[in-house]
């Protein structure tokens, strides 16, 4: 069922976060704040598990491209009373575009998003601090992240819920409306939009993603069942082919016992 | 008499701090006036061991861990999980009870779930048997998580004679709805009611609490009494030391009223079942 019971799953999520820091020797946390729905929902469980000083938030904006998400993210900041830090990344970027002048749309995007990421984990050192993701269920199954990018983080504790859950999860928190309203946009560039990009809304794409994955049914039967018949075969595509973002890379076997095939130990072992 | 169960958090592949979690919670239990604690599945070792497994397994017989337990069962029996090392490199996920200072019994899970997130078929050898035992609260029979999911393994505990079945586990929660558990929860307590009321036994869960590798282990340990209803049950998904008083009597009272037990016919069953594993088709 599509269907969360909210406050059993912020309390879930909250001693995961709380928990996977501690067994690290870790307090406190950091996310990338964006102004949008799923770094915010992160920030607010973030400091609800270890409390607002522990949370630092790092808005990055390039430029004032998207200004009224930088007000945003401050904003929710100052109700969760934690900390923010606000860098600029343009600098960083267009030196780099200087010398190699581009207009895809999706290298600058890709640049951008791995320049955030870069900055996090300087302050993953700086801070003594662990990085939340914020990559939920439907991007990480149909790929919708930069691979090493904003999909990189220490614990995710938002991939095991669909956008719509992560809204639902949202409204319980309380996180303003304005939050809770705005279009799901991966922020490669200004306009875009996660639904104008794939085609069909989000409550669809999740239920099609729900039927394909959670209850295991086949792409003809997911039609039969009476969603769009284009927009299930293009979810399809974009699970399978983006299948590299979610695994770690394949190591050329040679030895009797190798990192990623049989050298088999928990993430948390010993913790 | 009082039982406690100890949904705690173990440890990934730390054996000495888990002894001390142990003892921990054993004397807060022993404190207040429990005669039986219960403890999870592989509670002195955590749960996702994969190649950990021989690293952290015990002969009972030999190590000193089970000796300071041992002697701390003077006071107090205890139910607890570990990996058995039997002969040299057979390795089993195990489930002990101990009184008045020795091992009185161990049962060896002996349906490993491997499939979807379970791989314990690759780590374990499997058990053979569902034995029951003399304790000085009745008849026990001890099973290990999945075991439970197998209605023939309580059923075998039944026949043997079981007061007492008790389930140590470490259970994933898995499937929300709108509700405070996970989905998977209702699917033991479900179990626990059927097998309660059906063999008029009290039916006796621990499940752990905790986090290994995003897992979330679901706690929600329960009691169901030998008239089919459920005397408490544990919070989800968090940890807990849960103390009940439980009447004995309870168990005659539901047997005079439902004669399962005086009806209950394994030869029947048996030879049932002789029939189907005699027939030796694909």
């Amino acid at each position: 069922m599509m269907k969360i019971s909210p406050a059993f799953v912020a309390k879930v999520l909250c001693a995961f976060i709380r928990e996977e820091l501690h067994k690290f020797g870790f307090s406190k946390g950091i996310v990338g704040l964006s102004g949008g729905l799923d770094s915010s929902v992160c920030a607010a469980l973030a400091a609800r598990a270890l409390g607002g000083k522990n949370v630092l938030g790092m808005i990055l904006p390039y430029r004032d491209t998207f200004g009224r998400d930088v007000e945003d993210a401050r904003a929710l900041a100052r109700k969760l009373g934690i900390r923010t830090r606000l860098i600029d990344i343009a600098p960083m970027v267009d030196a780099y575009f200087s010398r190699t002048p581009t207009d895809n749309r999706v290298r600058i995007g890709n640049k951008m998003a791995r320049e955030r990421m870069s900055i996090l984990y300087d302050h993953s050192v700086l801070e003594k601090a662990l990085i939340l993701g914020t990559s939920n269920k439907t991007e990480l199954l149909i790929g919708y992240g930069t691979i090493h990018g904003d999909m990189a983080c220490a614990i995710n504790p938002l991939g095991d819920l669909y956008k719509t859950q992560v809204r639902a999860l949202g409204a319980h928190l309380r996180l303003p409306a304005r939050i809770l309203r705005k279009t799901p946009t991966a922020g490669l560039w200004l306009g875009q939009t996660d639904e104008g990009e794939i085609g069909i809304g989000y409550p669809e794409i999740d239920a099609i993603l729900y039927e394909l994955v959670d209850e295991r049914r086949s792409v003809q039967e997911v039609i039969a069942s009476g969603f769009k018949k284009e927009a299930v075969k293009k979810l399809e595509r974009m699970i399978v082919s983006s299948e590299f973002k979610r695994k770690m890379p394949p190591i050329a076997k040679i030895s009797s016992r190798t990192v990623g095939h049989d050298f088999l130990y928990s993430y948390d072992r010993n913790r | 008499m009082k039982i406690a169960l100890a949904q705690i958090s173990p440890h990934l592949g730390d054996t000495g701090k888990n002894l001390d979690l142990h003892l921990r919670t054993i004397e807060k239990a022993r404190r207040r006036k429990a005669g039986l604690i219960v403890f999870p599945e592989l509670s002195l070792t955590g749960y996702t061991l994969m190649d950990l497994v021989p690293e952290v397994a015990l002969k009972p017989g030999k190590a000193p861990l089970f000796r300071k337990l041992a002697a701390w069962s003077r006071t107090i029996d205890i139910v607890l999980g570990f990996v058995e090392e039997r002969g040299t490199g057979l390795f089993y996920n195990s489930a002990a009870y101990l009184s008045g200072g020795r091992i009185v019994h161990i049962h060896r899970k002996a349906f490993l779930p491997t499939g979807g997130m379970f791989e314990e078929a690759k780590f374990f050898a499997p058990g053979k048997s569902f034995r029951t035992f003399g304790t000085s609260f009745g008849r026990v029979g001890l099973l290990v998580c999945r075991d439970f999911l197998s209605y023939g393994a309580a059923y075998a505990l039944f026949a043997g004679g079981a007061d007492f079945v008790i389930i140590i586990s470490a259970a994933p929660g898995r499937g929300t709805i709108a509700d405070d558990a996970f989905v998977t929860s209702h699917m033991w307590e479900l179990m626990g009611e059927a097998i309660s009321y059906f063999s008029t036994a009290f039916v006796v869960y621990c499940n752990r609490a905790g986090f290994e590798d995003g897992k979330v282990f679901a706690g929600g340990s329960f009691i169901f009494g030998p008239d089919g209803r459920r005397l408490v049950k544990a919070p989800e998904a968090e940890e807990d030391l849960l103390i009940t008083d439980l009447r004995l009597d309870g168990i005659r009272a539901a047997r005079k009223k439902w004669t399962f037990r005086r009806d209950d016919r394994p030869e029947v069953i048996l030879h049932s079942l002789q029939r189907i594993v005699g027939n030796d088709e694909d």
